[in-house]
């Protein structure tokens, strides 16, 4: 009971949250960064369905978000011609329906393997399309796409859904239905058995599953909210391209779930945000902002394999153990050398590709033409790496002792 | 009563017949240890029963229904379940998900994505009871891929035997464990396969002719005597082949 409580206090402030944040930040800017947001939460939360929780990695998931957006745009359309009749709140469910009917079709024959088979057959399923979606232009578009319009149809109680904000609270709410629904999957018997199959395929047959058709269930509920999310995109931005189900879109929601921590039901979540930012945030700022995504999902891989929430939840112990204050100050002593590292670098990068004469970067005015800058930045570079290397025994070995665990003490639960 | 029947199985691998001829009966009930040298097809014998391989040649029935060349799963649903010699289990998840996924088929559950977990307090409790039974339950929030090894096979166990069964086939169940905990899971083994058929390949002559009331010499994909332990350990043929050998070495 205690725990379900919990729980409930979880979902509660996440819908909270959903709701308030135009409260707080509500530029145009901010409003639409926060519809992405929404539509990259259920996308990767959908994917991780597959990889975290199912083991299928698949390089084309974007198939069923753009299935799904198409379709949506084509019932918005039809809303608009009075073709069909009824408010475009329902157009995620839309989106979902058409992606869980490309699922059902798909996954007959690409669910028989996980691993290489799986991941090959995925790819090719999106060049497929990709390349379809150039043939069957009355569909598809062709390379313009399709676009519809979101104000016709009945009113929903007097919103007409002209501004992005009335959109966000819409998206909000489905985010939060498709959220809660994904999670209580993962507490399901087909929820559970899709960890087991991803952890060992070959026992879970000799317990009554056949691993084929419990991936066939993950793989048919992840198109269906890839599906959702794709209508959320309709919605949003009232035109979708072939560009929305190529294979750019499908790296693009690995990255999140990867960065955010596959093994963590809230990781998409927090991958979701982090790139949604990056993306509409450092765009502003750096052209090579595609470079430091880059680096950063290769650190991730390297030195945070359970990505972001992964990293969050090492500190559960220390948590527990009330230990976390005796990590703050090697985190520091590590942590400012390395960030002043990776801003030199940036720094350098930044330096050697802009085509001015001088670059502002962080206050201070840079000389592209100018060795001495170049040195400069090198030197403290090399200096906060040689800082941040020195720290790392102590920061070793204060992460020990506050895990150590107590020889005669009475062992903890984790719950 | 009959409850496993192989009549004349063979398999081969490419040219290589690792199954020469195999007939054997399996009563209700019964204890039985299959035994024979290494690379005998021990383990190839019980691949082939449980679904893992398919049968080259012959026919495999349980429980009179014709069971070979089906799959895994569809064997195990008829009521037969089996441990693996090298431990098998889903390692990133912990050690209470392992054993209730191990009980959700036969309690019924199947492919359902309506009821939560959580609320089925049969279940957990039929989980806890498991783990009890296994001595894991101050474990079970531990990822099984943490757990000691002689714990890792006792999970192993658990997972077998959870469905409840009624012919369980345990693959080397002590291999690698040290004398006494070879004894306490012999004494496990007795006790959860009480009233059920038990069919075991070992290589521990102690806990052979311990728990097993009828032993299968396995030699070279063929079974050469297959009685009582009494009779086994004074048959000549047997000597020569097998426990003549484990006599001079130990």
């Amino acid at each position: 009971m205690m725990i379900f409580l919990k729980k409930s206090i979880v979902w509660v402030g996440y819908l909270i949250v959903l709701l308030i944040l135009p409260q707080f930040f509500d530029s145009v800017l901010a409003v639409s960064i926060f519809n992405q947001m929404a539509i990259a939460i259920v996308f990767a939360l959908s994917y991780n369905m597959l990889l975290g929780q199912g083991g299928m990695l698949s390089f084309g998931h974007a198939v069923y978000f753009g299935l799904g957006g198409f379709l949506a745009v084509h019932a918005l359309i039809m809303i608009e011609s009075e073709t069909i009749y009824f408010s475009i709140i329902w157009i995620p469910l839309v989106g979902g329906l058409f992606g869980l009917l490309a699922a059902l079709f798909i996954g007959t024959f690409s669910t028989h393997k996980a691993g290489t088979v799986f991941a090959m057959i995925s790819l090719g399923i999106g060049e497929l399309l990709a390349a379809s979606s150039l043939i069957f232009v009355s569909f598809f578009g062709g390379e313009a796409g399709v676009s519809g319009d979101r104000t016709f149809g009945p009113s929903f109680f007097g919103v007409e859904f002209f501004q992005d904000i009335e959109i966000y609270y819409l998206g909000a709410v489905w985010v939060f239905i498709a959220t809660l629904f994904m999670y209580l999957f993962t507490q399901t018997p087909a929820g559970k058995m899709a960890n087991a199959v991803r952890d060992n395929p070959e026992r879970a047959e000799f317990i009554g599953y056949s691993a084929k058709q419990v991936r066939y269930i993950s793989f048919c509920a992840s198109g269906l909210f890839a599906g959702v999310a794709g209508g959320l995109f309709a919605l949003n931005y009232e035109f979708i391209t072939e560009e929305n189900l190529n294979a750019a879109t499908s790296g693009r929601v690995l990255l999140m779930a990867y960065i955010g921590g596959l093994g963590y039901f809230i990781g998409p979540i927090l991958g979701a945000v982090i790139l949604t930012l990056m993306n509409s945030l450092l765009s502003n700022y750096s052209d090579l902002w595609m470079l430091y995504l880059g680096i950063m999902f290769l650190l991730t891989v390297l030195f945070l394999p359970r990505g972001f929430a992964g990293f969050i939840m090492m500190h559960q112990l220390a948590w527990v153990r009330h230990t976390m204050k005796s990590l703050v100050v090697p985190y520091l002593l590590t942590g400012l050398p390395a960030l002043l590292f990776i801003l030199t670098c940036i720094g350098l990068i930044e330096l050697s590709h802009t085509g001015e004469t001088e670059l502002n970067y962080l206050g201070f005015s840079l000389d592209p033409t100018a060795a001495i800058d170049f040195v400069l930045l090198g030197m403290i570079a090399g200096s906060s790496l040689l800082l941040t290397k020195k720290s790392l025994p102590q920061l070793r070995k204060a992460w020990e002792s506050a895990n150590e665990i107590p020889e005669d003490a009475p062992s903890e639960k984790l719950e | 009563m009959t409850v496993l029947a192989l009549n004349n199985v063979t398999k081969n691998f490419g040219e290589t017949k690792i199954i020469r001829s195999v007939t054997l009966n399996i009563e209700q009930g019964e204890k039985h240890a299959i035994i024979g040298p290494n690379g005998a097809g021990k383990s190839t014998l019980f691949h082939l029963i449980s679904g893992l391989y398919n049968v080259t040649s012959g026919s495999i029935h349980f429980k009179e229904q014709n069971i070979q060349n089906k799959r895994p799963y569809e064997i195990n649903r008829l009521g037969l379940a089996r441990s693996f010699q090298v431990t098998n289990i889903f390692a990133r998840m912990n050690v209470f998900e392992n054993i209730r996924c191990a009980l959700l088929w036969s309690s019924g559950y199947r492919y359902s994505f309506w009821n939560f977990l959580g609320r089925q307090k049969e279940l957990n409790e039929k989980t806890i009871q498991v783990l009890e039974q296994i001595g894991l339950k101050d474990k079970m929030l531990i990822p099984a891929g943490e757990l000691a090894y002689a714990q890792q096979r006792a999970l192993e166990l658990g997972i077998t035997i959870a469905s409840g069964a009624e012919v369980i086939m345990l693959d080397e169940p002590v291999a690698g464990m040290s004398h006494s905990e070879a004894q306490n899971t012999v004494e496990l083994i007795r006790r959860i396969t009480e009233g059920k058929t038990l069919i075991m390949v070992e290589h521990d002559m102690n806990v052979v002719f311990d728990v097993a009331d009828r032993i299968s010499v396995l030699v070279y994909g063929e079974i050469i005597a297959s009685d009582a332990p009494e009779k086994i350990r004074v048959n000549a043929q047997v000597k020569e082949a097998y426990l003549g050998e484990a006599a001079t070495n130990a």
